[in-house]
Parts: structure tokens; sequence; C-alpha cells
């Protein structure tokens, strides 16, 4: 039998390449009606007043008053409402749709419609903290005491956009009393329990059906959620077929995006210049709603000692509420934030103490047996010290870094260090989710694979098909994974949190043990398999004590720029990367992940501004929001090692997340070293690096 | 409206229009060709992506009335052709698809420059494919797979 | 009732702009997205359109007693590709948009656009084009600064066309156009400079500086220009101090969502110091 990471061509390659995918904006039912939204042009007030055209015949507005069920998306903190109803708290809440058969119609009804306010004063800064999350391991407060210096430094972190180039949409159907909701979407099952809240219905009164998927990121994990649920409410009302599907503007506008952040670090250092303890407080912005972001925050405070161990360590993280854009779930999930923090912490308090930052960095890294920032234990081989050593070589990173040392030189070379927890934080798998996958073989011994998990790009579809085939000895042909339809598929889970190949594969590779042991040819037979959590993971999840994650990814990644001295800009000469994803399922799916991760990544780091003017959103549209082109994005050479890990199918452990997680701090670090001043803040745009070289510290 | 002749697919058109239309709409809406991608409506991603004349446009910025007399080639077109299947083998070889949403306006614009360019280094394929977004894929695989549809197509540009 | 118009001759065209108003499109590549609507809409234009792209007579390159003159719906990608074509607005335009937008857009578009950050705009200040309008009543060439006289603002009349473009042919030993926008392809200008210098037997003859997006039209004094000819070399690399400090206080760019006004004016005075420096 092949090495499973061999690879093999995407199943949807062909379909893709010739245009002949169906996504969402390619449906069309006849019949079938449109949808815009009426949304808040104030951060914060009440609505006094709502005057309505008269609306002709086939029009029709949807508010919250027409919701059968609950006026909330139901996903994990359930306080953002479908529809405004008496007050909005940010610049493009939504507050009703207009429904109709023709799409200038609706856009003249929308111009006509006139909501009067009584504003009140928006709140843009970081000080209405709704969730705080703070725990301890060792005891960090005596080390500060005892220190012989403490060191401090603050951390600056912007939005960042996913920019899937596939705007976010939505097609309803209605047939008596089942409403169907196809569209561009990460979670099947997110969707239907938020359908069946807001409507009030039956199991079977709501079916969600993924169309192809372009691109996501994050992005379409819960916001999804508030569009199909805006659209089942229109369907139930007008029974008609509805579409939506978003402007650019309009996505950029008002969908969430990644959480801007302050970080502030303390480190205590002893005479000898040792790390005694870190303190850490982070500050997230969650813009008008909690939704996801008190899992975000759990994920960034986790990280708060990132590829180190730390004995002693206090760590302290908020989420503000403000009068702006909702934010949510982007690949990294707070991981992005805390580890640029945490980089660029490293260099700076070696700086500080005079030592080399491979020396001072080489004596905290993590090794197999340490203890976890949450006081759990990294149970599995940690191959780290190979991997730098691999990247080092492969980028002739000594040689480089003495030469761009030199004052007049403006190039540099960064490296990061991360990790990423595989997985929902702590016991999220058993407790929230708790997958089921299903395998159906047919009477023709095709073999379907009935899970949630989404084919945003990823590859994922033909992974599982890969596993599935590989297990039982049968061509990949003979397996079939059809777009998730709940109807037909049980609840394997979103496809989030680097969950889907480590979780969803592994129950699928089970599956189809099972399957192989009871296999008659030419006989039906369904098997499922439902998630266990391994015995020794234990989690206290009101503390934050104990294993986080049931297993970890790890990566070096390394960058090497140019900064032009006359116009502060950057070019990016060369990226390096060497991953731990435990065993590649398939090895170019893989490497497509990791290039299109560190390029977000690096993107986040050094280019992609993103800003809040009073309560809006500046960048609207991909010419002001800058992300790489082709010519921007330079060569990327990423290397994988093998180091199964025993629980994963195959070994595999996550994958998709990692790739990003690293790429800001390493070119952040390789800018430091081109202009020779301390980074605090990305992205590190030419204005900053112009601030820096006018009036930076070295 | 207008009367408007152009050449779509090699198929002569008239059709009697508004000529303000944008080309993506004509493409999707009257000729249902789903290929064609809207992306950003501004010209900035290029999945609207198609060939006028044998040259890469973002058909989200034609207006109807400024391809009287043209031929245009859409990826439904394009992918009857040989050249396609080089380009698309590639794509598939090197791991250059993903989401797929950019990837016909990325194939069209591979084409548009191989046709000018049979041998492009591999700054001149940046360049060439600088006008298509893609967030998947960080452009790695899909240089590569232009590279090697210029090898393996030798002779056809 | 809007009536848009694909007109079969350039004198149809020229006709009909003498009848009543019509806004004129070429490549529409600004055009198209600024007026955009709702996805499956048509863009929203009140004036009827007259659509001139397809106008074949309008597509040339020539030399013409001592000027390069480009038909105004030469798409840019001809003229980049036209040996005729001055080396300085080849750099401008090989670095304008991306390929799918030079293959529609028109230097025409950029001044009857008039975008203070328009790519070829510094070039063609610093060429001293000028641009020839006609209409049935007659043809005015007239100086591209007198054309464009704020963002978006120009003087050409309702019943005008930009027929063409006059770009005197002169001689420099050193040149530059710099573009800075927020990425390296596919970008709007933060800002924009070019420098053309003409040197012989070690003197000065012709120095020329202009500035894009750093104020509310293209940046170019030839008051400033004129103190510093007659110069040898030496003495202009020399006086590079006085030159930045001479421009500086005509550098007045904005804050807007892609840069800000301190970043726009260091760079355009770094760009200016450099271009001397490195002469």
């Amino acid at each position: 039998m092949k090495d499973i990471t061999t690879s093999v061509l995407k199943i949807d390659n062909e379909e893709k390449s010739k245009g002949s995918a169906i996504y969402v904006s390619d449906i069309t039912i006849p019949g079938m009606y449109y949808a815009k939204t009426v949304r808040s042009t104030i951060s914060k007030g009440k609505i006094q007043k709502i005057t309505l055209p008269e609306m002709p015949e086939n029009y029709t507005i949807v508010d919250y008053k027409d919701i059968p069920g609950k006026n909330i998306v139901r996903i994990i903190f359930e306080d953002q409402k479908i529809f405004a109803e008496d007050e909005v708290t940010y610049y493009g809440e939504p507050i009703m749709l207009v429904v109709g058969p023709d799409k200038l119609i609706i856009e003249e009804l929308v111009k006509q419609i006139k909501i009067e306010y009584i504003e009140e004063t928006p709140v843009f800064e970081y000080v209405n903290s709704a969730i705080n999350y703070n725990f301890k391991k060792g005891d960090a407060k005596s080390a500060f005491e005892n220190a012989d210096k403490v060191i401090k430094y603050d951390y600056v972190t912007g939005y960042q956009e996913q920019l899937y180039i596939e705007p976010q949409g939505m097609v309803v159907d209605i047939e008596g009393d089942k409403v169907t909701l196809t569209g561009s979407l990460q979670c099947p099952y997110y969707v239907k329990n938020a359908v069946l809240s807001a409507l009030d219905a039956k199991d079977s009164e709501v079916r969600v059906i993924q169309a192809v998927v372009g691109g996501a990121f994050g992005g379409k994990e819960e916001f999804p959620s508030l569009t199909t649920t805006q659209l089942a409410v229109a369907a139930k009302k007008i029974g008609k077929p509805i579409k939506m599907i978003y402007e650019r503007e309009e996505d950029m506008e008002v969908t969430t995006k990644r959480h801007p952040s302050k970080i502030n670090m303390e480190a205590a250092i002893s005479k000898d210049k040792e790390i005694l303890a870190f303190r850490a407080n982070v500050g997230l912005d969650a813009g008008a709603n909690i939704g996801l972001s008190g899992v975000v925050l759990s994920r960034a405070l986790i990280a708060c000692t990132g590829a180190y161990t730390i004995d002693d360590i206090e760590v302290n993280g908020d989420v503000f509420l403000t009068n702006t854009v909702p934010n949510g779930a982007y690949r990294g999930f707070g991981a992005p934030q805390m580890l640029f923090a945490v980089e660029m912490f490293m260099h700076h308090i070696a700086k500080e103490i005079d030592c080399d930052p491979l020396k001072l960095r080489l004596r905290y890294l993590s090794k197999q047996g340490d203890a976890t920032s949450t006081q759990g234990t990294f149970n599995d081989p940690i191959i780290m010290n190979d991997m730098i050593k691999k990247a080092m070589k492969e980028s002739d990173y000594k040689a480089k870094k003495i030469k761009y040392a030199k004052e007049d030189v403006y190039k540099g070379i960064g490296m990061s260090w991360f990790l990423h927890g595989c997985g929902f934080t702590g016991s999220g798998e058993s407790t929230h989710i708790n997958a089921l996958v299903k395998l159906r073989k047919d009477k023709n011994d095709k073999v379907h694979i009935l899970i949630a998990a989404v084919d945003m790009g990823q590859g994922i579809r033909t992974t599982m098909m890969k596993i599935v085939s590989q297990v039982l000895d049968i061509p990949l042909e003979q397996t079939v994974y059809d777009l998730p339809n709940t109807d037909l598929v049980p609840d394997s889970g979103p496809t989030v949190a680097s969950r889907t190949i480590m979780i969803v594969g592994g129950l699928v590779a089970r599956a189809a043990k099972q399957l192989k042991e009871n296999w008659t040819p030419g006989e039906e037979l369904t098997v499922s398999e439902r998630y266990k959590q391994p015995e020794y993971i234990k989690w206290d999840e009101d503390n934050f004590v104990g294993d986080a994650y049931p297993a970890y990814s790890w990566g070096v990644n390394i960058v090497e720029v140019e900064v032009c001295p006359v116009t502060y800009q950057v070019t990016l000469q060369h990226v390096w990367s060497v991953y731990d994803v435990g065993k590649a399922i398939d090895e170019r799916i893989i490497m497509g992940q990791a290039d299109g991760g560190i390029m977000q990544g690096i993107g986040y780091g050094y280019l992609e501004v993103m800003n809040s003017k009073d309560g809006r959103i500046q960048q609207k549209n991909v010419t002001d929001y800058i992300i790489p082109t082709s010519v921007d994005s330079p060569p990327l050479d990423t290397y994988l090692m093998d180091n199964p890990y025993p629980l994963g199918p195959y070994g595999a452990k996550g994958a998709g997340e990692l790739t990003l997680v690293g790429g800001a701090p390493a070119v952040a670090l390789a800018i430091e070293e081109a202009i020779g001043k301390k980074i605090h803040k990305i992205p590190v745009t030419p204005e900053y690096i112009m601030e820096l070289m006018k009036n930076g510290k070295n | 409206m207008a009367k408007i002749k152009f050449k779509l697919n090699n198929k002569e058109i008239e059709i009697d229009e508004n000529p303000n239309l944008r080309l993506l709409d004509v493409l999707r809406d009257k000729f249902e060709f789903t290929g064609v991608k809207e992306g950003c409506g501004e010209g900035e991603c290029g999945a609207c992506a198609v060939l006028i004349n044998n040259d890469i446009v973002n058909s989200c910025i034609v207006p109807l009335g400024n391809v009287n007399g043209k031929e245009i080639m859409t990826i439904e077109g394009y992918s009857e052709t040989k050249k396609y299947d080089v380009i698309k083998d590639a794509y598939a070889e090197e791991g250059a698809v993903q989401c797929g949403f950019c990837t016909p306006g990325m194939i069209i614009a591979s084409e548009s420059l191989l046709n000018k360019n049979p041998h492009p280094t591999e700054e001149e394929i940046r360049v060439g494919l600088s006008g298509n977004l893609c967030r998947c894929t960080g452009y790695n695989m899909i240089v590569k797979a232009v590279k090697s549809a210029a090898k393996k197509g030798d002779g056809l540009w | 009732m809007v009536k848009n118009v694909i007109p079969v001759s350039y004198s149809e065209a020229l006709d009909l702009l003498n009848e009543r108003p019509f806004k004129i499109i070429a490549g529409g590549t600004d055009l198209m997205v600024q007026r955009r609507s709702w996805a499956q809409t048509p863009p929203k234009f009140s004036e009827d359109v007259l659509y001139i792209f397809n106008l074949e007579e309008l597509k040339y390159i020539k030399e013409v007693d001592g000027y390069i003159v480009i038909g105004s719906t030469t798409p840019v990608e001809d003229v980049l590709k036209n040996k005729l074509t001055p080396n300085l607005l080849k750099a401008a335009i090989s670095i304008m948009a991306s390929p799918a937008l030079r293959n529609m857009a028109t230097i025409a578009g950029n001044i009857g656009n008039a975008s203070p950050a328009g790519d070829t705009l510094p070039i063609l200040y610093t060429l001293d084009a000028i641009i020839v309008l006609e209409s049935i009543e007659g043809i005015r060439e007239l100086p591209i600064k007198d054309v464009i006289t704020g963002p978006g603002k120009h003087i050409i009349k309702q019943n005008e066309i930009i027929k063409e473009l006059k770009l005197p042919i002169s001689v420099f030993t050193n040149s530059a156009f710099e573009k800075v926008g927020g990425r390296k392809a596919d970008a709007i200008s933060k800002v924009s400079f070019t420098g053309a210098v003409n040197i012989k037997d070690n003197k000065v003859l012709d120095f020329r500086i202009a500035f894009g997006a750093v104020s509310a039209t293209i940046l170019r004094r030839k008051d400033l220009e004129e103190k510093y000819v007659g110069l040898t070399k030496d003495e202009l690399i020399g006086k590079v101090d006085e030159i930045v400090a001479d421009y500086d206080p005509f550098v007045r760019p904005i804050d807007d969502q892609r840069s800000n006004k301190e970043y726009r004016k260091t760079v355009a005075l770094n760009l200016l110091r450099n271009f001397i420096e490195t002469l």
C-alpha cells in the first residue's frame, strides 16, 4: 500500500478550473426574490421612528417582528440580534430586509426608507469589559517581587479581514413547512441550529446544504448564521425562494474580522539574566457583540508563552465591547495576536538584557513532558530543535544574520517559533460538539462519507476520501463525499479550529475500520463513530487548568525582507517554513495550506491595513484593503516533518491555522532587524516604519 | 437599448440591450456562464476575467457597449481548447486549485500571458498574474503551474 | 429617457456631442467603478452615455513634427508596447494597475477622470503634454495643466472630446518615475514622483520635477525648475537641500484610508532628494 502522504489529484480540480462548480451566486430558483439589508447609519442610539414608503405588490420588508422564535443568532454566546429592535449598537447593524422580485425596485425602496434615531455617545475605547478571564501557573507574584529587573512592553495588532474572494451569500427555498438554506458556509449545523431557534421550528423543517465555498478562513464560521436566519424568517413570511449575495463593500463593512488587540507583557528577570516569570494582559476589541470573542480570548491567553515554557505566569484578559462591527473567527482565532506579542517580547527581552535572542529562546523552548501554560502536559514528542536547525540551514540564517546586522544594510531575516492547539479549546469537543460521523456502503460497494465537514478549498473532500480508501484499500473513486446536506449527514461538528482532519478524520478512519471488519460485498451497511475524549485529557474550564488541547502542531517560519530607506516599503525576499503536523495525509494539500497560511500571516504582519474611524471601517474594498498579489509574494519553501500523533488518523494533527500564526512575528522581526528599531505594532506599514526610523528605539 | 454584435466563444451574437450593462452580468445572467465570477465588482480581483480579442479584461468593469465587434472568450469556451488542457493539468499537478473562485480568472490570465510570452520568467509570470487575487494559495503553486504549463505546452503558444 | 449611443465614426461622435450632453466612456475602467451599482443592475448613469472605446480612428501612436501623438482611445497596453512611446511614460504604464486594466484603460481616461493619483498624469505634466480637444466648432490645443483644474475637474466642454495628446519629443539624460502604492501591483498611488534632467557638457539644460497625490492636482513648478537650469551637475547635486526646501511648501498631501500626509510628504521629498543625489 502507498504511503498516504503521497499526493493525489484533488477531486474537484476539473469543475473548479472550467468554472462549472456551483457556488451560491450561481444558484437560481424559478420565481426567486432578492433581498437587501437596511442597516444602521449611526454607531449607537435608539430608533425613534421608521417611515416606510408605500410598498408595491410583491415587495415587503422583514424585520424583528417577523421572527417566530427568538431574535437571537444562536451561536456560542447568544447576544447578537437577527434584526435590531429599538436600539442600534454599531454602524451597519441590520434593521430589516427589503425583499422582492426586482433589484432595481428594491434599491429604490431601500433609498426611500427613513429611519430617525436618537443618537447616543458611542464607545470606541477598551473600557467596557464584557468578559474577563484570568489564570495563574506557579507563583508569578513572588517572582516579580524578587526580580532584579522587570521588563514591560506593549504590543498592538490591527484588524484583519478574511477577504475570501467569494463574498458571503445565501439562498433560501421553501416548500410547505420545509426551509432549505444553501450557501457559502463553514458550519452547516451552526446554521441549522440558529435557524431552528429563529423559526421556532421542528428539526425536520430546516435543512442546510453547502454550496461550493469560495474561501472562508473563519469568515464563514459564525457570520452565515446571521444571514441565513434573516433569509429563513423572510422566506417564512412571504413563502418565496430568496437570494442574498453581499456586495464586496457590504461584506467588508459589516462581516466579522480578526479582533484588534492590545497586549501588555511583563517579564521578571533575575540577576543572572533568567526569565523568572511572565505577566500577560490581553484586551480584545469584540465590536458590538460578544459572539465568539470569549473563545477567541481563551485561545489567545492559553498561547501566552508561545512555544516556550515559563514556569510562573499570571494571565489576564478582557473582551471589550465597542460600538463597531462585531469581530469573530479568523484562521488562528486569537493565537496570531498573542504569538506576535510573545515572539517580539522574547526578542525585546534579549535586547534589554543584552543576550543573543536565539540562545535565550532556545533556553526556554518547550520540551516533551513540560507543563503547558495551563499546567497540562506536552505529552507528545516535540521536535522543534530539529525543525529550527532545518529552517536555519535552508535559509542560511546565521550567515545572513551577521551580514544584515550592519547599519547601512536595510535587509533583515526574522524567525518565529510557534505552536497551535488542535481542535476546540478545553473540553469543547466532548461537551459542545460531540461529533458523530457515518459511513454508508451501498449495494454497489460505494462508500459514502457522511459528515458535515465543509471543503472551502482546503481539500478536505479529497483528504477524507483518501483516508477511507486507504483504510478500506479501495480506489478513491469507490468513495463518495458530496457537499454536506443536514438531512443526509450527521453533525460531525463545524469546519473550524484545525479539528477536521484530526478529530473528524480520526472518526472517519475508525468508522472505515469498522466497515472493513463487517464488509460483505453487495450488501448495504451503515456504520457510525462518535467522539470520545481521551481519558488522560483533563480540563477545568473555570480555572484554565489542565490540557487545553489534545495535541499541538508546531512550526518555524523564517522571513527575509529588504526595506527601502527612501519609501520605507518592504520587499519580501524569501520565506522558509518547517512544520510538524504529525503526518500529512496528502503532501501537496498540506503544502497548499502552508503557502496560503503563511502569506495570510505575513500579510497580517506588514501589509493589510484596516481601521475603523468613528465606528466605520475605512477600507471597504479590495483597492483600499491591500492583500498580497503574486508580485508581492516571494518564493515559499516549506518542509514537513514526520512526527505521527498516535490518536490522529495515520498520525495526522491539525494544519490549517498553524501555517498562519507565525507569519506576522517572523516578518515583523525581519523588518525590526532591517531598520534596527523595535517594533510594537502590526501591520508594520511603511508609515509606521517611517515613524520608527525617525523616532524609534533601537 | 442598442444593437450590439460580438463573437462569444466563437459564436456570432447579436443582442439588443442596454449598453451600460456590465459584461459580467450579461455573461452570467443572459448566457448563464458560471465560470465568470464576481469577487469585487471594481476590476481589482480578476475573478470575472475573460479574453477580449485574446487579451485579458475584467468583465465587471467592461460596459456591454465596449464589446461591439469584439471577440469574447470565457473560460467555458476556452476550456474546449488544447491549451486549456495543458494549463488545467498543470494547475492540478502543482496543487494550484484550492477554493476555486479565482481559478477560471487565473487560467484566463495564464493564457493571456502565455499568448504574448510563451516562455515567461518567474518574474514575468508574477507580473502577468498580478491582477488576479488569490487568498488561498499564496500564489506559489499557481506560479509553478504556469511555469510547468509553458514547458509542457511548448509550441502551443 | 436615457439614450446611450455607440457611434460608428468619430464624426458621428462629434455630431452627437453637439446635439446634447453625453457622458463619454473610453475604456470605462474608472467610470464603471465610480458608477457601479448593485450586482446584476446596470451602473448608474443619469446622463446619456457615448461609447467611444471602439472608434478605431482614435487608436494610433505616431510621430508628427517633433511630437509623439497618441490617439485618445488607444489602450495603455498598446502605448506601452509602441517603440515611439517615451520611456518615462512606459515606466508609468508598466506599473499601472494590472494587465487586465491596462488592456482597457486609456490615457484620455486618466485625463478625463482627473484624479491627482492618476498614474500617467505626473508624466504628462513632466513631458509638457498638450491635450487636443475637438468639437464640431474646431480644435483647441491646451497644455495639460490648463485642462485639469482640480480633483475630478477639468475644462473640457460638453461638446468636446479628447482627440489626442501630443508629447513634445524631449531629451533627458536622467529620468525616473517612482510610484509608491500599497503594494507592488494593482495599487493606487499613495504618492508618485517624476524627475527628468538633461545635462549636456556638464550643464543642466532641462530640469523637471512632478509629484502625484500630494496636492489637488499634479504638482509641477516651472518657476522652481528654472532656478536650477544652467548649473553644472555637481552644483545641482550640491543644492539638493535647497531644492527640497523649495518644494517643501508646495507638497501638501492629505490623510485618507490609504496613507497619511506625514508619510506622503516625507516620501515625496525623499524621492526628490534621492533623485538628485543619485544623478
